[in-house]
Order: structure tokens, then C-alpha cells, then sequence
């Protein structure tokens, strides 16, 4: 690991130098990743440090969003709050609402402990809609970015930087606090509260700082995206944010640090693109998560370490080959897979069942090619690569276990 | 003088590339922003077989500046944030107006979105068409020149459906308003109140409920039985709908339901035989003007495979009058100006099978007919694949079914 400070820098000369790398599209994608990110890793906190499943997370992102939205209006990006200052209502609002609701849930642990944040987060998303003042009604709350500090925030690069210093900022404060006494100890509530308590420590006291803590930066985070966006409106209280940050952070991988950032900013950077390409991408979201529990139970961050540490027999240049050798595999499985799918989804559709006529079945369309949908043609082609690819994981798996039986 | 040379090449590069751009006008990009994906999608894809629809017609029209228009497709996921992130996708490639209908929050969203965007980059404006947001604020409070609805609101829906009713003898004297607690409900229940001095009904009880959360309605049927209400005037959409319906039904009540979202798809076809006798207050019915409206019933179903129904008619009648207004503007050299786009908007007519359709300047809200119908077995065309479908009782012209312009509404006019 004695590459990661370098890999870090690099990374965040990448960030830095994005405006002027990608598209403006695509930097608008990268602000929601940063969110995405942030969010994950506040989650993270609680979920992969401390052990304590949240399943109402959006209740305090939510709470940021709409104090940097009051906040915004009533300042005005002047005085004591200039614009670039904002996020840190958002951390208040947060840091509040985290350690009155972290004293009610963290008086139990485990699915108890989930189905209080449940109910909390539930509570705040039934009363919004009818706190028209607060909430802004069906239509939101609506705000302008104003200039402070000789910036516009006008453009999107603007947006973009601030973004980007809070989520850095806070990932390093994240960094630092799991280095500080009270981060190693929500370590050692994960792995045996009992003993802790034991030892004389009140557990109560320590995971309510802890949940206080995930949700201040949680607020942050939504203070961002109402600040991105210029509004709130109370469907961020709804519970499938909630759900999309569990997803994404166990996607990445929620026991290493930077496992939740990268898992939300790999799967909002996938929504970006595949939802303005396929109908079904929610379905594909969905066969990913279920693939990485499956064969990557420690998400796709955590598995990387894993393997990077301990490389095994092979040494590292093995497993590197491997692992690009069953990503092939994986590859022509996925085409096949998606390419039935996408088939699929084409040949059901409402626009397709109004073309076909008195039995006439007008060809389908995909990747540039047209396929008559009653040859065995389309179906052999999907069938088969999705076919050819799960024969050739498993051939490499086979000649992977038979090296090591060599070995042994 | 290598970067001299290299210079001067590339500004005189650029000064071909740019009269060669000139040369051709830029196509007309439309950009929807809908919900293409998600639970929410079946509304959405209503949407976007309407605007492609009529997209075809403006285009086998000559298109714009001889151009046929662009649609350019934009899935918002379903909620603000991905349509704010949608609008900026859109605008970032061109497109000068914006189409988004579904849903007011996600409304709420892009209107604010495009007025920023008109504040922040003027001479480069941006039109929002907002094809089916009802909610009253989109023309009220957060009303600006560059957003126009085309379709009704709480306050026409209300009213047109209280007018209907009692012209056709079927309102009574006692109504009960059950309504779901969020804004939209809220507006409906204010306009039913607000009604019932000029129409002389009471109104003896109302009622804002959890929205699409109560499973069970059985208690809200008996405080409706309980008041003495005879009609139950509600715009509760979808499973709140259903759900109210049916536990009337099954308590045997004998009132008569005035809806605003009974044509959704699905909805007839749910409720079956419990729907019959109830009314709705819509801008379309299929029996109204029966030869224009059969051809465009034919044309549309020829074209997209079903006949229009819920939010495609009116979709396709604003569209109609967006093809109007683009009529009347003369491309310049890049494309659409969307300031003149919308300055012909304003005062844009169309001639829809329903009647004449017009956009009213104060507040940019549509002026349309409205069509109280109720459910019935002796429809022409048949709802869901059911034997119900709906009947015209009462066609209320634009003129009548126009409401005043909302206080709250100052919008700020260029120049």
C-alpha cells in the first residue's frame, strides 16, 4: 500500500483538472458523484465503522438541503453567511437533528436499531408535505446561488469547485476522525459493544456522537445538492434515498475508507449514463447489487484491498492476470446478458406490438443492426454469448484452483 | 513565427467553419424531460408518445425553418434532482425548449431551473412547456415569462366539474370534499369551498387525508355517510382513488363521485362496475365533435398503437399550440430565438377537435375547453378494455371554463 498517497494525489489532480477535461454534461454528473460520494461516506461512518445499519439517512441529508435552502434565501450569500459557507448550516441542521435522533435509536442496536432510523426518517418524510411553510408544498422550496467572494456561482465550474473542496474537506476531516480515540472506539462498538461496556465506557453516549456525527455530514451533503440544484422539495426525504446510499455503500465496500465514496460515485455516474440509454437501467442497477453481495461480499473497493494485500501464491502479476482474465469472461457474459435484455424489453414494448401487423413481425433494431425477432438468430446470438461467457469464468476458475492444488 | 503561422491558420479555420454554420440554420432541439423509468414511468410514456406524436405532424408541416425539429429525449429518474440534472444535459446540447408534464414537484424543479438559467445567460433563453404540472403555484407564486402551461389546473378542474354537475342536475345540495393532504389537495378542496356560494351548495364536511398511504378507506365512508353528503367532489388520484371508490361502493353509500384523474389507465379497468355513475372533468372526450375527433382517434392510434387517453390529448393540443406559435417566428441565423419563441407563444390559438385553445398572456396558463363526462356502459369507445367508458354530459367552452389570473402571479416581462 505504499502507492496510496500517490494514487490519492493523483486523483485529485484528475478532480481539479476536470473542467477542463470532460464535457459539461459529464462535470454535471461529477458534481452529483461528489454528493454521492459524501453521503456514502457519512453513511459509511455509522454503517461500516460503527457497525449500525441506518435505513433513514435521507431524514438528515434531507434536513441539510433544506437549512442550506432557508439559509441561501435568507442571507442571501452576504453577511455571515456568504454563499461558499453554506454547507456548514447544512452540518449544523445535521449535527442537531443526528444527536436527537442517535439518542432515541442507539438505545438498541441491530435491526432494532435499523427499524427506529426507519420510523424516524418516515415520520419527517409523512409531516413534510404538510408543512407547506417549511417544505414549500408540492412544487419545493427555490433558491439563488448568489456571488460572495468576488465568484459568480453562476457557472458550472463554479459549482463544480465548491463542490469539490467541501466533499474533499470533509472526507479528510472523515479520514482524520477515524483516527482520533472516538474513531477507533465506534470500531470496537462494531466488534463487541458488551466488552466495551465492560471496560467502563458508555456505549450510549459514544454512538449517539457517532450517528451525531455521520448525520452532520450527511447534512453537508445535502446542503450541497440543494446549493447544485438551486432548490429542495421533500422527495429527498423519501426512502429510497435512503435505500440508494445502503446500496451504494455496500457496492463499494462499507468496512474500508474510501469503499462508500467510490461505490456512490460509481453507481451515480452508471445512472447518469444508462438511464438516458436504456428503459431498464433500475433493472441492471439492481442485477449488480445483487452480484456483488453474491461473489464480492466485501464490495468492489474492499475486494480490490483484499486482494492487493494478500496476493496470495500467484503473486501479484497472477492475480492481476486473473483477474483481467475473468473480467473478460464477464464482459462477453454481460454483452450477451444485456444484449437479451435490451432484445427483450424492445420486443414487449407497446411501440413494437403497434407496428406488427396480421402476423407481420417488422425487424428490431439494436446496436446497429436489425434482427428478425421469430428467427433463432437474435436468441442464439444473446443465449449464446451470455452462455460462452459463463463457460469461460468458469474455465478460469478451474485453472486457477487446479494451479493452487499443484502448488499445495 | 511557427505559432504566428499556426495561428493565423486556426483563426482562419474558424472564421470558414463559422460562416459555413452560419450558412445553414441550426434545427429546432425540443428536449423532453420525463420520467421514462422507475414506478412512475407509465405517466411519463404517456407523455412521450404525445409529443412524438405531434412532433411528426409539425414535422410533416415543413418542420422549422426547413428543418425538421429534434426531439431529444431526457429521463429524470423520476425526480427533481435527476431533472435538474436533465435540463442542464439538454440545454448543454441545444435544445431551446423544454417539455415535462408528470409531475408538479419535478415542475417545480425545471421552472425554477429555466428561469435561472434565462437570468443568468440572457440573449440564450430557454422556454419551458409545461405539459400537465397543476399544481396553482406554477402560475401563481412561481410564475415567470419563460414557463407556459398547457394544461388545466386545480382551479378549472374544480370548477368546470362543479358547473357540469350541477347544470346536469347530479351535484346536490350537500358536498362532502375528501382530498389528499399535499398541495394539489389542498387547491382542489379551496376551489370546491370557494364554489359553493355561487352555485348554492354546502359544503358539509372536508376532509385532507395521508396521501397514497391508507389502505383501508371504510372510516372516511362512514363520516360521508354520516354528513349526508350527496356528492363527494375529490381529487385524489391513483390508489387513493381506487381505494375510496370501492369502500363506498362496498358500504353500499349511494353518492356520486366528481373526479379529476378517473381516466388514468388502469383506473376503469381497477374499479370496474364500482366507477359507473361517476363523473370526471377533463379537457378531452372522444365523443365530443365526433367526426374530427374519430379522425384524430384513428390517426393517433395508427401511429402509436392505442387511442389517446388521460394526459395525450392535452399533450398533443399544447403541442398544437407550440407548433402555432412556431409559425408565426421567423428562424434567425442560429436557430430559434426562443425570446420571439416565446413572445408568438403568448398569444398563440389552436384549433384542437375540442375546440379553440388559446394561451393567456397575464400568467401563461392555457384557456381550453373542459369536458364533464361521466362513466358509463353506453361510451363509444371503451375504457381499459372494459364494457364503462365515458360519456360527455356537458362540454364547457374555454371562455367559461377560464378562471381569473392568481394574485400572486407578478411576472416580469423583458425590455
Amino acid at each position: 500500500m505504499k502507492y496510496a498517497p500517490l494514487l490519492l494525489l493523483l486523483t485529485v489532480a484528475v478532480l481539479v483538472a476536470l473542467p477542463w477535461l470532460v464535457s459539461g454534461s459529464m462535470l454535471n454528473a461529477a458534481v452529483q458523484m461528489l454528493i454521492a460520494a459524501l453521503f456514502a461516506m457519512a453513511f459509511g461512518l455509522l454503517c461500516g465503522q460503527a457497525g449500525l445499519l441506518s435505513f433513514g439517512h435521507a431524514a438528515y441529508f434531507g434536513v441539510g438541503a433544506f437549512a442550506a435552502v432557508h439559509a441561501m434565501n435568507a442571507f442571501g450569500g452576504e453577511g455571515l453567511l456568504p454563499t461558499p459557507l453554506l454547507p456548514l448550516v447544512g452540518g449544523a441542521t445535521g449535527l442537531v437533528s443526528g444527536l436527537l435522533a442517535g439518542y432515541f435509536s442507539t438505545k438498541r442496536t441491530g435491526v432494532y436499531f435499523a427499524m427506529i432510523t426507519l420510523a424516524l426518517a418516515e415520520l419527517l418524510h409523512a409531516l413534510a408535505p404538510h408543512l407547506k411553510t417549511v417544505f414549500g408544498g408540492e412544487a419545493g422550496v427555490s433558491s439563488f446561488r448568489m456571488p460572495a467572494w468576488g465568484i459568480g456561482f453562476g457557472s458550472l465550474n463554479d459549482v463544480y469547485f465548491l463542490t469539490l473542496v467541501w466533499t474533499l474537506l470533509c472526507i479528510g476531516l472523515l479520514y482524520l476522525f477515524s483516527k482520533t480515540p472516538l474513531g477507533r472506539l465506534a470500531l470496537g462498538l462494531r466488534e463487541n459493544a458488551h466488552r466495551l461496556r465492560f471496560l467502563g465506557y458508555n456505549t450510549h453516549a459514544l454512538g449517539t456522537l457517532i450517528f451525531a456525527v455521520s448525520a452532520m455530514f450527511a447534512g453537508v451533503a445535502g446542503a450541497l445538492q440543494s446549493m447544485n440544484i438551486e432548490a429542495a422539495n421533500y422527495v429527498v426525504l423519501e426512502s429510497h434515498i435512503s435505500t440508494a446510499v445502503v446500496l451504494n455503500s455496500f457496492i463499494g465496500g462499507v468496512r474500508v475508507f474510501l469503499g462508500p465514496a467510490i461505490g456512490g460515485a460509481v453507481m451515480t455516474f452508471f445512472g447518469h449514463v444508462t438511464s438516458d440509454l436504456t428503459r431498464v437501467w433500475l433493472l441492471y442497477q439492481g442485477i449488480i447489487f445483487v452480484l456483488v453481495m453474491m461473489f464480492l461480499p466485501r464490495g468492489i473497493v474492499g475486494e480490490l484491498v483484499e486482494r492487493l494485500r494478500s496476493p496470495g501464491s500467484e503473486g501479484f502479476a497472477g492475480t492481476l492476470g486473473t483477474t483481467l482474465m475473468r473480467l473478460a469472461s464477464l464482459a462477453v457474459a454481460a454483452f450477451g446478458g444485456v444484449f437479451l435484455v435490451e432484445f427483450l424489453q424492445r420486443f414487449l414494448s407497446a411501440e413494437y406490438r403497434a407496428g406488427v401487423q396480421e402476423g407481420i413481425w417488422p425487424n428490431i433494431t439494436l446496436f446497429s443492426h436489425d434482427w428478425a425477432p421469430l428467427s433463432v438468430l437474435p436468441w442464439g446470438f444473446g443465449f449464446g454469448l451470455f452462455g460462452l461467457g459463463i463457460a469461460l469464468v468458469v474455465m478460469v476458475n478451474r485453472r486457477v484452483a487446479a494451479r493452487k492444488e499443484a502448488q499445495a | 513565427m511557427g505559432f504566428q503561422k499556426f495561428a493565423r491558420g486556426t483563426v482562419a479555420m474558424a472564421l470558414v467553419m463559422g460562416a459555413a454554420a452560419a450558412a445553414q440554420a441550426e434545427p429546432l432541439k425540443i428536449a423532453l424531460v420525463e420520467t421514462l423509468s422507475g414506478p412512475q414511468a407509465s405517466t411519463g410514456l404517456l407523455y412521450r408518445d404525445a409529443v412524438k406524436y405531434q412532433i411528426g405532424k409539425i414535422n410533416e408541416a415543413g418542420g422549422f425553418g426547413g428543418e425538421p425539429v429534434e426531439l431529444l429525449e431526457f429521463d429524470n429518474q423520476g425526480g427533481p434532482v435527476g431533472a435538474a440534472d436533465r435540463v442542464r444535459a439538454a440545454i448543454s446540447e441545444g435544445a431551446d425548449v423544454i417539455l415535462q408534464g408528470s409531475s408538479s414537484a419535478v415542475a417545480g424543479q425545471v421552472t425554477e431551473d429555466v428561469r435561472k438559467h434565462n437570468l443568468r445567460n440572457a440573449g440564450d433563453e430557454v422556454l419551458y412547456i409545461n405539459l400537465g404540472g397543476e399544481a396553482m403555484e406554477l402560475t401563481g407564486s412561481k410564475c415567470h415569462y419563460y414557463h407556459f402551461r398547457t394544461s388545466p389546473n386545480a382551479a378549472i378542474r374544480v370548477n368546470t366539474l362543479l358547473d357540469g354537475m350541477n347544470e346536469a342536475g347530479v351535484l346536490g345540495d350537500n358536498v362532502y370534499a375528501m382530498n389528499q393532504n399535499y398541495s394539489w389537495g389542498v387547491d382542489v378542496q379551496d376551489n370546491t369551498v370557494a364554489a359553493s356560494d355561487r352555485l348554492g351548495f354546502t359544503v358539509v364536511e372536508q376532509t385532507l387525508h395521508d396521501v397514497n398511504k391508507i389502505q383501508d378507506f371504510s372510516p372516511y365512508v362512514q363520516r360521508v355517510q354520516a354528513a349526508g353528503a350527496d356528492t363527494v367532489i375529490t381529487g385524489n388520484w391513483s390508489n387513493d382513488l381506487l381505494l375510496l371508490m370501492k369502500a363506498a361502493s362496498g358500504a353500499g353509500l349511494d353518492v356520486r363521485f366528481g373526479t379529476a384523474f378517473l381516466d388514468q389507465p388502469g383506473n376503469i379497468g381497477n374499479a370496474g362496475s364500482v366507477a359507473e355513475g361517476h363523473f370526471l372533468s377533463a379537457p378531452f372526450n372522444p365523443e365530443v365533435n365526433p367526426e374530427e375527433t374519430a379522425a384524430f382517434m384513428e390517426d393517433y392510434k395508427s401511429v402509436t398503437g392505442h387511442y389517446p387517453s388521460y394526459v395525450e390529448p392535452t399533450t398533443v393540443f399544447g403541442m398544437m399550440l407550440l407548433q402555432a406559435a412556431l409559425e408565426e417566428v421567423e428562424p434567425t441565423e442560429d436557430g430559434l430565438n426562443a425570446a420571439d419563441l416565446a413572445v408568438a407563444l403568448e398569444n398563440a390559438t389552436a384549433e384542437t377537435p375540442m375546440g379553440t385553445i388559446a394561451m393567456r398572456g397575464a400568467d401563461h396558463q392555457a384557456i381550453l375547453p373542459m369536458i364533464v363526462q361521466e362513466v358509463s356502459k353506453d361510451a363509444q369507445y371503451k375504457a381499459d378494455d372494459t364494457e364503462l367508458g365515458f360519456v360527455p354530459i356537458k362540454v364547457i367552452s374555454a371562455a367559461d371554463a377560464e378562471q381569473p389570473v392568481q394574485d400572486s402571479c407578478e411576472m416580469k416581462r423583458p425590455g
